[in-house]
C-alpha cells in the first residue's frame, strides 16, 4: 500500500523533504513503518520522534491504511 | 465560543497588538480579572554561540485542533469569561514575543489557575517546532523542558 508521510522540524532536515509516499505491505503497523524509515534514513535512529495518525499521537502497534495522514513529529518546542 | 479561532500569527506578536487586545475587553464589564502570559525569545548561549532568533514551524492542522481541544478543556474546567491564544510562526528575534495567552474571569484566582494550565498544555500538546538560529545562520532545534 502507498502511505503519505509528513515530516516536521529536525525530522524534515534528516529526510530532506516535507512529505513523501512510502510503500509498505498492507496491514503494516506504526512499528513497521518506523523500521523502514530508520533503514532509509539512518540518522533517524538517533532522533526522538512520535508518530501521529490523522493528527493524533498513536501507539506503535496501530495498523495503518492508505487513507491515513501519517506524520513524524520531533519533540515539541512551542511557546 | 465553540468556533475555531485563528491562533497563528506570522512573525512576532507586537506590544501594540497586545494593548489592542486588552482595550477590546473594556466593554466586557462582568470581567474583574485578566491574566496574561507572554513568551519571549531568549538569547541563549549554546556551545559558545548566541541565539539570535527562533524560526517557528508547525503541523498547522494538528496544532489548530489541539489549540481547540485545550480551549474547550480549559473552559470546562475553569469559570472563564474569555480566552485568547496567539502563537508566532516564522522568525521571531531574541527579545520579541512569540506566545500571547490571555484569560479573563470575574475573579482573580480562577484566572491565575487557568492561565498556568493553558500554558503548560500548549507547551506539552501542540506540535510547534522552534529552530534556534545563531548569528552565523547555523541552528539547533529547541526542545521544551517538561
Amino acid at each position: 500500500m502507498e502511505l503519505k508521510v509528513l515530516y516536521f522540524g529536525m525530522i524534515a532536515e534528516v529526510t530532506g523533504c516535507n512529505e513523501e509516499i512510502i510503500l509498505l505491505e498492507s496491514n503494516s503497523n506504526v512499528d513497521q513503518l518506523e523500521n523502514l524509515l530508520k533503514d532509509k534514513y539512518q540518522n533517524l535512529q538517533h532522533l526522538s520522534f512520535k508518530v501521529a495518525i490523522d493528527k493524533e499521537i498513536s501507539a506503535n502497534d496501530t495498523l495503518l491504511n492508505p487513507n491515513n495522514e501519517i506524520a513524524l513529529l520531533p519533540p515539541f518546542s512551542g511557546g | 465560543m465553540n468556533k475555531r479561532k485563528t491562533v497563528f500569527i506570522e512573525g512576532p506578536i507586537t506590544p501594540s497588538f497586545i494593548a489592542n487586545s486588552i482595550e477590546k475587553h473594556q466593554t466586557k464589564t462582568t470581567i474583574g480579572a485578566h491574566d496574561i502570559f507572554l513568551g519571549q525569545v531568549r538569547a541563549d548561549k549554546i556551545e559558545g554561540k548566541i541565539v539570535q532568533a527562533i524560526d517557528y514551524s508547525a503541523y498547522t492542522e494538528m496544532a489548530e485542533g489541539k489549540f481547540h481541544e485545550i480551549r474547550e478543556a480549559t473552559f470546562s474546567k475553569y469559570d472563564l469569561t474569555c480566552m485568547h491564544i496567539y502563537h508566532s510562526l516564522g522568525k521571531v528575534k531574541a527579545g520579541e514575543i512569540c506566545l500571547f495567552v490571555f484569560v479573563s474571569a470575574p475573579h482573580r484566582k480562577v484566572a491565575f489557575e487557568a492561565l498556568e494550565f493553558l500554558v503548560e498544555e500548549i507547551k506539552k500538546e501542540v506540535p510547534v517546532f522552534g529552530k534556534e538560529v545563531f548569528e552565523d545562520e547555523t541552528h539547533v532545534w529547541k526542545v521544551n523542558k517538561v
